[in-house]
Formats: structure tokens, sequence, C-alpha cells
């Protein structure tokens, strides 16, 4: 009970600081959208299209590309706004449909379409969406000329005789199977392991810098008025620890609802999900209480705070996927596994990717627990030490 | 030993740090409602001494039992009768004095309406009532040092630790800190009161333990302690006519040890002033000297403490 009462006081201190409310939960949201946007890479390109003419085989040629899938089709105005957006990279290519297209295939002439694509790894699925679309018309436009030269009527009733045969022609359907082991962080959205790993990266990073909250406690003589009363060390260590175990649960479920709502980011399983913040906001609080008996200093620890927050994170795969550790440094993919982000990490991927529950989560979750506890332990063994010697 | 149930019990601490011996077997009692001053200089062991009794730090040997509860840095039960008045400000400053209050209320076990209304009443007593919903970072070091104050009587403690309480206090909040002392002895509280101010031990203290070096050197009232160092009080007689027949006069009480005719008057040095003034203004008139004023000054525990130690409080 005394331990919800420090805690209790704790989140009232933090609550009257506006600023934190600021760095725990606005800045997380906003730096997984930079990132994601920057560096997102799987979500659906974007072709823009200019149509200069406005007929009806140009209009079908557009309907037919946004028939295709996996990409999105957003129209333009005028060609130089169309190259400007894709030179921007607002749009990963421009489809520039000309004037005379509908007049040139009516007359049995080829017509050109310009496509500008800004980066090679959009050019494969992007070309194939177009030269897909302009095959499905050209086999219409066919069949249409066709009926022409045999004299069965004008082209344009050719067109709608081949559009009527078209719809009750069978589909033939490809089925593709993946050969070799899938890699599955490429299959992830574009927001979704960088919410993973901020989620993780900030957790971590807003509990260590709370350790100079404890330090405070203790400079201000609070603690030690506090181990005066009736109260326990453990007590009181596990009340400050529980504040911060709080907000670091607060900003997890904060980022990770933000990012559902605003970014559709997959987050797995919602009880496995769960388990994981509830248990990583332990490792961190348990790591800011440790940093707070140990240091006596709370900018020295605010700073150190902030280096061993990024720097375990940058170690532990917040900031390059471990994915690229796994395949490229194997050893760092080892010393990754030093840091709880990396066992986070994996959780999640366990999750998302592996599409497990819970269940599957529990090996990692024991791990972190191990963590939690050992942070736990030792801090209050340094904070008796501190405030009764 | 005072026929009173003692309330706080302490024998031989001891503490060191590395080589030094902050405390060398220090040990006192303190019988209820008694104030008990631990008078030294800074540095003489003071606060040592009352961590040590109040379970905030180990110690290397010695014994402390609070109303009969032994007390160690893990005692619960004994915590629970102390009330602490640290020497610095042990407060959050950007929570009100009412949230302050109510906080270390909760820690002392005290919940709902009981808190509240105890609060009230603390509030009035330390005199922040009208400022209670600000944040003490707003408050004057003497309104601070008060809610410090207030949150040691909170809980309504048996045993009260207050370890230089005006240290940095303008004269105003001094005085109203050595009241409330004064107040919460006279309801029963024991109190254990460390100062370097040699006035406010005389004020307030029953008993003294003068302290230096990390041991008691020696203890108890006032007096006691006077006549222990062989310390005598001073009369100084304004006076007209023969002074010289009053200071013969004088020669036939015990208790004056020394007697002469100074500057116009006559002054002597007596074993106990209040106890043989009558007696001693009786013969200096019946020797047909008019007397116009007299004046006594009785040794201080300055002087004792100097006597003690070869130094001066302040030094």
């Amino acid at each position: 009970m005394k331990a919800f009462t420090i805690a209790g006081i704790n989140l009232r201190r933090f609550v009257r600081d506006r600023s934190n409310v600021f760095w725990v939960l606005v800045f997380p949201i906003l730096l997984i959208l930079v990132l994601g946007a920057a560096f997102g890479g799987s979500s659906d390109p974007r072709l823009g299209v200019y149509e200069a003419g406005d007929g009806e085989l140009s209009g079908g040629l557009v309907l037919l590309l946004e028939e295709q899938s996996g990409m999105q089709v957003v129209g333009f105005e005028s060609r130089d706004d169309l190259v400007a957006t894709v030179e921007r990279g607002e749009v990963e290519a421009g489809l520039i449909i000309p004037a005379d297209y509908d007049a040139g295939l009516q007359a049995g002439r080829s017509v050109v379409v310009e496509l500008a694509i800004r980066s090679a790894e959009d050019a494969q699925g992007i070309r194939g969406n177009v030269q897909s679309a302009l095959t499905q018309q050209s086999g219409v436009l066919r069949a249409a000329a066709f009926v022409q030269a045999e004299g069965a009527g004008t082209f344009a009733d050719g067109l709608d005789v081949a559009a009527a045969t078209g719809e009750n022609i069978p589909d033939v359907t490809v089925t593709v199977s993946s050969v070799g082991e899938q890699i599955g962080y490429f299959q992830l959205g574009r927001f979704d392991a960088s919410a993973q790993a901020e989620l993780l990266l900030f957790m971590f990073l807003t509990s260590l810098t709370a350790s100079a909250a404890l330090i405070q406690t203790r400079r201000l003589g609070v603690a030690r008025r506090m181990v005066a009363t009736p109260t326990p060390v453990r007590t009181i260590l596990i009340g400050e620890g529980l504040g911060r175990f709080v907000i670091a649960l607060l900003q997890g479920v904060f980022i990770m609802v933000g990012t559902l709502v605003l970014f559709n980011v997959d987050w797995g399983d919602p009880i496995g999900a769960s388990a994981i913040l509830i248990v990583f906001a332990l490792v961190g609080s348990g790591a800011a209480m440790l940093m707070g008996s140990l240091f006596s200093n709370d900018q020295q620890a605010g700073g150190l705070g902030v280096l061993f927050g990024l720097g375990l994170a940058a170690l532990g795969g917040c900031m390059i996927p471990l994915i690229i550790f796994e395949y490229f440094a194997p050893t760092l993919f080892n010393i990754a596994h030093i840091t709880p982000h990396a066992w986070g990490l994996e959780a999640f991927d366990a999750l998302v990717i592996e599409k497990g529950t819970v269940v599957d989560t529990l090996p990692f979750l024991g791990i972190l627990l191990g963590y939690a506890a050992v942070f736990y332990l030792l801090a209050i063994w340094r904070l008796r030490k501190v405030l009764t010697s | 030993m005072d026929s009173r149930a003692s309330v706080l019990e302490c024998r031989d601490l001891k503490k060191s740090y590395g080589d030094n011996a902050a405390v060398k077997g220090v040990g006192f009692h303190i019988a209820e409602g008694e104030t008990y001053g631990l008078l030294g200089p800074n540095g003489a062991g003071k606060t040592t001494t009352i961590s040590m009794v109040t379970g905030l730090l180990e110690r290397d040997s010695g014994e402390v039992f609070v109303n009969g509860l032994p007390l160690t840095t893990t005692s619960i039960d004994a915590k629970r009768e102390i009330g602490l008045v640290p020497q610095d400000l042990a407060i959050y400053p950007d929570l009100t004095a009412r949230e302050n209050l109510i906080f270390f209320g909760k820690l002392y076990e005290m919940s709902g309406s009981d808190l509240k209304k105890r609060v009230d009443e603390v509030l009035e007593i330390i005199g922040l009532t009208d400022r209670a919903g600000d944040r003490t970072e707003e408050y004057s070091g003497g309104m601070k040092r008060r809610l410090n104050i207030g949150l040691g009587l909170l809980h309504q403690p048996r045993l009260l630790l207050l370890d230089e309480p005006t240290v940095g206090v303008d004269p105003q909040s001094r005085n109203a800190i050595l009241e409330s002392v004064e107040q919460l002895s006279g309801e029963g509280m024991a109190v254990l009161y460390t100062t370097h101010y040699m006035e406010e031990a005389e004020r307030l203290c029953d008993r003294v333990g003068i302290i230096d070096l990390g041991e008691i050197k020696a203890e108890g009232t006032r007096r006691e302690l006077v006549q222990l160092v062989g310390q005598h009080d001073r009369i100084r007689l304004q006076a007209t006519g023969p002074c010289a027949a009053g200071v013969e006069a004088l020669a036939s009480l015990a208790a004056v040890r020394e007697a002469g005719v100074r500057d116009g008057g006559i002054e002597m040095l007596v074993d106990n002033a209040d106890r043989w003034l009558a007696e001693i203004l009786g013969k200096v008139s019946g020797a047909g000297v008019g007397i116009s004023s007299v004046d006594v000054e009785e040794p201080n525990l300055e002087s004792v403490f100097l006597h003690l130690t070869g130094r001066a409080l302040r030094d």
C-alpha cells in the first residue's frame, strides 16, 4: 500500500512538469512518423498518372492501373507537376498518357506512354503493373480491331463486344509458393519495424532518464526521511520504481495505440503485445532504480541515462535491425542479446512475423523478467547501503 | 534515573567511518515529557548519534530502545514511535505543504479523516494554514523549516528527534520553533534536541549532554553541570555606605566563596545564588549598606563546555 503512495506522489510530480508530456508521449510518435516515412520501404508504391487527353481508352487504362494490386494510383493535372512530384520522391513513379492515345490506337498506330521512375528499387513492381494493365487493354483493342477487320462492326462496336466477352472468359490463376526461408523483417509494413524498435527504445530511455528523479528524492533528503518512517527500504524502492513503471507503461500503450490508429502498425496478438509492454516496462523501471541508486548526481545520471538508453538500443537492434546483424555480423548479433532490447524485439518478432501468440513470447518474457529481477534486487541492496551507512 | 517511563534508551553507541571514530560509546536515556539536549560544536557527533537513534544509520555497536522496542535500521514498530526533524530540509519543493504532510502521514500509516484532521492541526501549529496550498519552493526559509518540523510531529510520536532545527532560521521563526518544542514537551512528548547554540539548550532542555569528539563529556541539568565543573554564580550589588563591612558580614556564609569591594559596590562568587540571595541581601543590609541594584550572573553551559573541552562551542 505504501508503495502505491510513493508511486502516486511520483506520478503527481511527473505530471506537474509539462515538458514530460511532450518527451514521453508526443516526441516518440513524431519520431516513428519521421523514421517510418524515411526508411520504411514495404508499403504500396504510388504511381502518379497524368492523362493529357480525356479519351475513353485513356480513362480505361487508368481504371486498369487502379485494379492492379500492390500499387496506389494518384491523378495529376499537369505533366510538370507529376515529374516534379516524382523527383521529390512523393510518388515513386509517374505515367504520362499522351493526348493522342485514343486516336492513335483507334487508327491502329503505335502509341508511346512515358513512365518516369525515381529509384530502381520500385521500378520492377511498378513497371510490371503498368505492363500488365497495358497488356490487358491491348488484348481488348486487338479483339476490337479484329471485329472491325472482319466487317462485323465498327471499332467501337468491337470494343463493346470484346469487353462483354472478356467478362465471361475464365481467369487463369497463378499460384505462387515461397521457396527457402522467408526473411520476415522485409515483409513488415512501413512503420511496423520502426514502431517496435522505437517503442522499446523510448520506454527504456524514458525510464533511465527518470533515474534522475530517484537521485533528486535522495538529494532532497526525502528518501532518508522515508527510511525514518515505518517503511522498509524495499517498499520505498518498489514505490519509486512503480511510478517509473506506470510512466513507461503509459508511454508504451500510447505509442502502441497511437501507431495502430495513425499508421496501422501491426503489433500482433494484443495479449502478447501487452505482456511484452508490461515486462519491458518492468525492465526499464528496474534499470532506472539501479542507476538512481548507483549515482548521486541527477545531471550525471540524466546524461548517462541518455547515453546508455541510446547505446543499448543501438546495440540491441533498435536502430539497425537485428536481421542485419544476424546475416552480416553474427558476433554482433550474439552481443546484441546482452541487451534487453534484443529480447524484446525477438518477442515482437514472435508475435508479428511468426504470427504467434503470447505463449510463443514466453521464453523471451522469462529472460526479460530475469533482467527486471536482477535490476531491482541490485537496486534495493545498493539503496539500503546508500541510505543507511 | 528519572522516575518517569523511559521513552528512549541508548547504550554504548559506536560508529566509525574508516579510521575516524565519529561516535565512541554514547549512551543516554530520555523520559516521557523530558527534553534532552545534545550540546556540542559542529562535528562533535550529534548528527551521527541522532541518525543511529532514528534507525537511519547502521551502528558498529550499541543498543537503542524506543518505548522498550529495540531499534535497528530495519525496525518497523520502533520507528512508529519516532518523529524526525532532520537538520537539512527534507520536503518535496514541487508539492504543497498539505501534499507533503499527507504523503508522510500515509507513510506513518494514517489515513482518511484522521489524517485530514491531523494535517489541518499541524498546519495550524506551524502557522502555515494560509499557505497550505502553495508549493513549498515558494516558501521562505523559515516557513520551510516550520514545515520540516511539522512533518516530524504529524503522527504524534512518543519521541521527537530534532537535529539542529534552527540552523539558518530568522529570529522570529526561531522563536516560534523553540516555543513549539516547549509546548510539545509540556504535552508529554520526549524530545531529543541537538544544537550548538548554548542558549537553546539552556532554554529548552531539562537535561543536557555535552558532546565533543564523539563522546558525552558530561550530562545533567544545567545546574548539575555547572556544579560538576565547580562554576559559581556571580552577584554584583550596587551599594552605598560601608561596603567593606558588608563584605565582612558575608564571611559567615559558607556559600559565599569570594567577596570584595569593586567599583563602588560589592561583588561575590556564590555556590547557588537562587538559594542564598535573600540571606546575602539580609547580611549586607544588616551591615548598614544601602543596596540600589542586584545583578546575578549564573555560569552558562558555554563556560561548562570550555571547562570540559578546553575550547569554545563555536570553535
